[in-house]
């Protein structure tokens, strides 16, 4: 690590707030301050309950920070690394996803197994979700973004939820056949 | 995770370093990076005015995740510090600890806790009892813990001074620390300091 002491008031703008070092895959909170997504990363982990800004404790989330791209940096794609950073909040193209549900886990966050249940394709959806291969369904940097993202008992509720559909699935399937 | 500490601490102490702030001295130990020694000065118009009192910082692994373990190795009468173990309670050394925090704004903040105490949420019940309950007490009190521990200038307390004397005739086993330890507690009322004494040897 090059020792960077005499740094101007310029360059320490561009700071991570959490390691002190020039942010790397920089990413921005609503309240404006900028970290590396790996320190910021850490931190929500740390804290999965009442997670704050570090700096001045605004509430935050992985979904509300903004990653920067600036001009000439890291040729490879940051979210293809672990911890993936999240995505930026641009509307995803509909046609690369099954039915209107694509834009909303962004509202409904915690739940995407649900939407997909009221709006997807319906019942194959759940066999999808119930298997772990949503991601053959929809975006695969989606899936990713949400596993890295879940605290362990979202995924856990994820899981129990997806076994409900399954079994409800196959209760339906039964009933289409016999009838 | 240990090179982000570590990376962070040499940071922060140039900071400090840097900042020339004559009330807060941070140390670095030869040995042990993430072990420091940190000085603060009594703040102006309080008791502690003109001590000088040594923390000692342990840094986590997981710093800056977590919050650096800080306590006063100077004995200090204070009611959210424990006046036995030096232990102190103080929201941004727990959960209101946040990554972006600095051991410079960790000195700052024990500084302002000098000036500024939370009786209603002590770790020193007996001190925090005598704050809320015997308030120019306590302050003679901090005031004499300050100059005997803290190097704070000013000439004793000779009411003190005396009943230090006769606990340590009546106890010889005692030693002055015990003798304080036990009158401060006591509100110095010396008959039931030294009945305290005996009652647990
Ligand atoms: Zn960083
Ligand atoms: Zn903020």
């Amino acid at each position: 690590m090059p020792e960077t002491d005499d740094k101007s008031e310029d360059t320490a703008t561009f700071e991570c707030n959490i390691c002190l070092d020039t942010a790397k895959n920089a990413v921005i909170s609503m309240c404006g301050h900028l970290f590396c997504w790996p320190c910021l990363y850490q931190w929500l982990e740390t804290r999965p309950q009442g997670q704050v800004c570090p700096v001045c404790k605004a509430g935050i989330s992985r979904d509300k920070v903004i990653p920067l791209y600036g001009r000439g940096g890291s040729k490879t794609d940051p979210r293809e690394k672990l911890p993936p950073r999240p995505q930026g909040h641009r509307t995803e193209p509909e046609a690369d996803y099954a039915g209107p549900g694509g834009g909303h886990r962004y509202v409904f966050g915690d739940n995407p197994h649900f939407l997909s249940f009221g709006i997807g394709a319906f019942p194959f959806g759940f066999f999808a979700s119930s298997f772990n291969l949503a991601g053959g369904a929809g975006n695969p940097m989606e899936h990713q973004h949400r596993d890295a993202a879940g605290p362990a008992d979202h995924q856990m509720q994820d899981q129990l939820v997806s076994k409900l559909f399954l079994w409800l699935a196959c209760i339906f399937l039964l009933w289409l056949l016999m009838a | 995770m240990a090179n982000i500490a570590m990376q962070r601490i040499r940071r922060e102490f140039k900071e400090v370093v840097r900042s020339d702030e004559q009330s807060i001295k941070l140390e670095l130990q030869e040995d042990n990076v993430l072990s420091l020694t940190g000085y603060i000065t009594g703040p102006e118009k309080t008791p502690y005015e003109g001590g000088r009192f040594h923390v000692q910082i342990t840094i986590p692994e997981t710093y800056p995740f977590n919050p650096p373990i800080v306590k006063f190795t100077t004995k200090l009468w204070h009611p959210n510090i424990s006046s036995q173990t030096g232990v102190i309670c103080l929201d941004i050394l727990k959960d209101q600890w946040a990554a972006a925090m600095t051991l410079r704004i960790v000195l700052l903040s024990l500084q302002a806790l000098l000036s500024a105490a939370e009786p209603d949420d002590p770790q020193d019940a007996v001190v925090a009892n005598q704050y809320k309950t015997k308030h120019s007490l306590f302050q003679q009190t901090a005031r004499f813990w300050a100059q005997t521990f803290a190097g704070a200038p000013g000439p004793l307390n000779p009411d003190f001074q005396k009943k230090i004397d006769k606990f340590l005739e009546v106890a010889p086993r005692a030693d002055r620390h015990t003798a304080i330890q036990q009158l401060s507690n006591f509100d110095w009322n010396i008959d039931k300091a030294i009945e305290d004494v005996y009652k647990s040897d």
